[in-house]
């Protein structure tokens, strides 16, 4: 065996939601060694940077009879009749994916919700309360009742750290700053990982019975993003680097309220307390495009509203490219409890306070829905016939269940995150207990990953690594964004192949071993551009609009020939597509039109 | 001796506040001896943050300036450094507020922590001291179907400790975690108040016991830097002064908790 081996029964990629719910349960079920890789440390995993809240039907709160359906809420009397089903979610969540969710995923993340909200509560998530004493639920956009579990606008934050904490008292083992680069798979089975200790610069073959990847989205392919830095795809292109396939690529939420120009995330709870959209004219444009729904109609849907006025010049700042979010009527106290860190981050970054002023936004890249194609068991299966890739697992926003469809509604993705983590926690755990085996590495797989690393260092050309992302994503917002077409699409896979090209001869600026960060982000551009292919081609092969997917020159829903998944796999000439078909209870939740 | 603040000219660029300049304290301890100052000229707008400057330094001047970073808007807790001799996020700080009037802001590690490299520093100590206190929450044996009950107020007691990011600000303006590695510190105890004052906790004396120990709340010195340093405006004192006075209390908080805990599955009867 070669240098550098380390052996874990089970490991894990990432240590966001989804990667330490699995870790957690794997251990609590009795498996005893596991590690769990993050190129950061786990506590500064994106699922922390969730605001707004985990779905759940838990009929807590609703609206104050006589005030109708948007009306101020209050805690249902105990024996009262609830307001929520999880066959109400499932319908919301299924209408809000524009069809393309597969239901039978959809049934279980419905009737897992308030399982693990509660175990959530129970490890000790400090969870916003009712005057009695249980979980407070606010509104969020496309859903039909107040369903929206919260911690003030910081609850993707407590429970990153409830379960974390968790996972150190199972005795999880984190192995925080260590960067994977390549995934072992040979003859259909996972055998392993190859990755760097970015504090020493060493690389290692980390082979392990289980693989999962909780790897996180990809919204860093795009200039106007809320994700972090970290958020660049890794484990996705990882994943279709080493054959396995990637699915619905095309589908990338842009939420309708970035903060202008930053892109940082403005909760959708700031619509769901009741916040207005505004446009250059003052209207609450909304009621143009969701009568119904307004300013909570999901997300798909306000960004394009959002884009449409700014496109028609009503757009509002000095180059009318922002909207604004008027929560004033809110008034001073709801805004402090309630919104405390929405504040905040309005103040420090564009200098308004939210309690005065109305705050610019525009759409902002934001949540991957689609990823590496699994089974309802973070079983991740290989092709469209259904095989499993033995031993390599997904869950949470690296993955694509798939739960959200064309379009995710706001607080399922914690939801999921946590459900189908914790789902592929307990399959693993049958898996290794089961007797899994630890299969064999031909070769030195972290020698090639270290001649990587090298013919990367020793590159010397004129560009630098940073300008070749810029332009990546300059093209992707602007080509590949809110609305697209043929056109326009074309032109980002021709900038996207001379990018490839360019970055053949790309420099990176730091040449020594250890904490060489320059490195990582040389590895992460790489990545941005082998995925953001793949999610041109999808969006240019799909001639029709549906959810998150909005062609000008196709602008309708196409069920006869596109109501299918997309299913990538790569090839020596680019992503090869064929299409899935998608789970649908024909009699219960048949394709409907999607009117809000 | 004090020639260096009056020699230097200012720009032009800086002084119409378009530009600025970043010093930033340099170590990379596979080729320097010792710590060392560099400056870098960055472009500025009223927009740019600290973070945004470092960037850019990084992605344009000189790949090799190291330092961590991931959501930009504070909540991960990655980017804590000292910034003019205070710690802060460098994410949520504009530079155009942070510069002095030469035009320059200086940026330095968090103190009292080995340097890894340029502003990186080795939290070895800062997670162990989280490890002692045992972070997670251990609840009664008897679970519910649904939640357990909290009235608002018993949440809104938890909320200065809650919304913690462990960036470390805290902990690396502590004087006395600079003078003894052994002390839990700010950090760890806000924690450890999270877990002992929250009424689903069921091990609240044991965990009054660890920080009640040579190394816990008493070696606080009440300097108050820790609440000067948060950059969510916790107050971690606070929490260490509640602990000490239950800590002389434990075994009465112990029983109030265990009486607390008989009704933890019934609904909060309002006032």
């Amino acid at each position: 065996m070669p240098n550098n081996t380390i052996t874990h029964d089970v490991i894990v990629v990432g240590a966001g939601l989804a990667g330490t719910w699995a870790a957690m349960v794997a251990a609590r079920e009795g498996v005893k060694d596991i590690g769990v890789l993050s190129k950061i440390h786990p506590l500064r995993s994106h699922s922390g940077a969730a605001q707004g809240g985990i779905a759940a039907s838990l009929s807590n709160t609703r609206p104050v009879a006589g005030t109708g359906p948007r009306g101020p809420l209050e805690q249902i009397p105990p024996g009262e009749e609830p307001v929520d089903s999880p066959d109400l979610h499932m319908f919301d969540t299924i209408k809000g994916s524009d069809w393309l969710g597969d239901q039978d995923a959809i049934r279980i993340l419905v009737d897992d919700a308030a399982d693990v909200v509660y175990e959530y509560e129970h490890m000790g998530c400090v969870f916003s309360r009712t005057p009695d004493g249980r979980i407070n639920q606010r509104r969020f956009g496309g859903h039909s009742a107040p369903r929206a579990c919260f911690a003030a606008d910081w609850t993707g934050h407590v429970l990153l750290h409830t379960i974390h904490e968790q996972a150190l008292r199972n005795n999880v083992k984190f192995y925080a700053e260590w960067y994977v680069m390549n995934l072992i798979i040979e003859d259909n089975i996972c055998r392993g990982v190859v990755a760097m200790d970015v504090l020493t610069g060493e690389v290692h073959t980390l082979r392990a019975k289980a693989v999962m990847f909780g790897t996180g989205g990809y919204g860093r392919a795009f200039k106007i993003t809320s994700n972090a830095f970290a958020n660049t795809g890794d484990g996705v292109a990882i994943a279709y680097d080493a054959g396995a396939p990637l699915m619905d690529m095309e589908f990338v939420q842009f939420h309708p309220t970035g903060l202008y120009r930053h892109g940082i995330l403005m909760s959708e709870a700031c619509r769901g307390e009741g916040g207005y959209l505004i446009n250059n004219k003052g209207e609450r444009f909304m009621e143009k495009y969701a009568p119904d729904k307004m300013e909570l109609a999901p997300r798909d849907l306000v960004s394009r509203s959002e884009q449409t006025e700014i496109n028609e010049g009503r757009g509002v700042m000095e180059d009318g490219q922002g909207i604004f979010l008027d929560m004033r009527h809110l008034g001073r106290e709801k805004i402090l409890s309630r919104l405390p860190q929405v504040r905040e981050i309005a103040i420090n970054f564009v200098g308004v306070d939210p309690i005065d002023a109305p705050v610019p936004i525009q759409p902002t890249a934001h949540y991957s829905m689609g990823g590496i194609p699994t089974t309802v068991d973070g079983q991740v299966i290989a092709n469209a016939a259904g095989d499993p890739v033995v031993g390599f697992y997904a869950a949470g926003e690296c993955a694509a269940v798939s739960v959200h469809g064309a379009n995710r509604l706001g607080t399922n993705s914690l939801l999921e995150a946590s459900v189908f983590g914790r789902r592929a926690g307990y399959a693993i755990a049958e898996f290794v207990k089961g007797g899994a085996q630890l299969y064999p590495v031909s070769g030195d797989p972290a020698e090639r990953q270290r001649q990587r690393i090298k013919s990367l260092l020793d590159r010397d050309g004129d560009e630098l690594v940073e300008h070749i992302a810029q332009d990546l994503k300059s093209t992707m917002t602007d080509n590949c964004g809110v609305f697209r077409d043929e056109d326009r699409l074309k032109v980002a896979m021709s900038d996207i192949k001379e990018l490839q090209e360019r970055f053949k001869h790309a420099r990176t600026m730091d040449k020594g071993r250890h904490f060489n960060t320059d490195l990582l982000a040389t590895l992460e551009a790489e990545h941005l551009l082998t995925f953001s292919e793949v999610i041109v081609a999808g969006a240019l092969a799909r001639t029709e609009s549906r959810g998150a997917h909005s062609r000008t020159d196709f602008p309708k829903r196409d069920d006869e020939d596109w109501l299918k998944h997309t299913v990538a796999h790569k090839t020596d000439d680019g992503p090869k597509l064929s299409y899935k078909p998608v789970s649908i209870d024909w009699e219960k939740y048949p394709p409907q039109e999607r009117k809000y | 001796m004090f020639d260096f603040i009056f020699k230097r000219e200012t720009p032009e660029a800086i002084k119409k506040g378009n530009k600025a300049i970043v010093r930033i304290q340099r170590f990379n301890p596979e080729v320097d001896e010792k710590p060392y100052m560099e400056e870098f000229e960055v472009p500025m707008t009223p927009d740019t943050t600290v973070l945004d400057a470092l960037h850019h330094i990084k992605t344009e001047q000189d790949g090799s300036v190291t330092f961590r970073r991931s959501c930009r808007h504070a909540i991960c807790g990655s980017c804590a450094m000292n910034i003019n001799g205070s710690n802060d996020l460098a994410c949520h700080r504009p530079l155009s507020e942070s510069l002095d009037y030469h035009g320059k802001i200086t940026i330095k590690p968090l103190p009292f922590q080995p340097i890894i490299k340029d502003l990186v520093v080795d939290r070895t100590t800062f997670w162990a001291q989280y490890m002692k206190i045992k972070p997670w929450l251990i609840p009664p044996d008897d679970i519910p179907e649904k939640e357990f009950r909290m009235s608002p107020e018993e949440v809104e007691a938890l909320h200065n400790a809650e919304t913690c990011i462990m960036c470390g600000a805290c902990y690396s303006s502590c004087q006395v975690v600079g003078l003894n590695k052994e002390y839990i510190g700010p950090h760890a105890l806000l924690k450890s108040f999270l877990r002992t004052a929250d009424p689903r906790d069921s091990i609240p004396g044991e965990r009054l016991e660890i920080v009640d120990g040579d190394n816990g709340v008493y070696r606080c010195h009440t300097i108050f830097n820790c609440i000067d340093a948060c950059p969510k405006n916790l107050n971690p004192t606070e929490a260490i002064e509640t602990l000490r006075k239950l800590a002389q209390k434990r075994l009465a908080y112990e029983e109030a908790r265990e009486e607390r805990q008989k009704t933890l599955n019934e609904p909060i009867r309002e006032a």
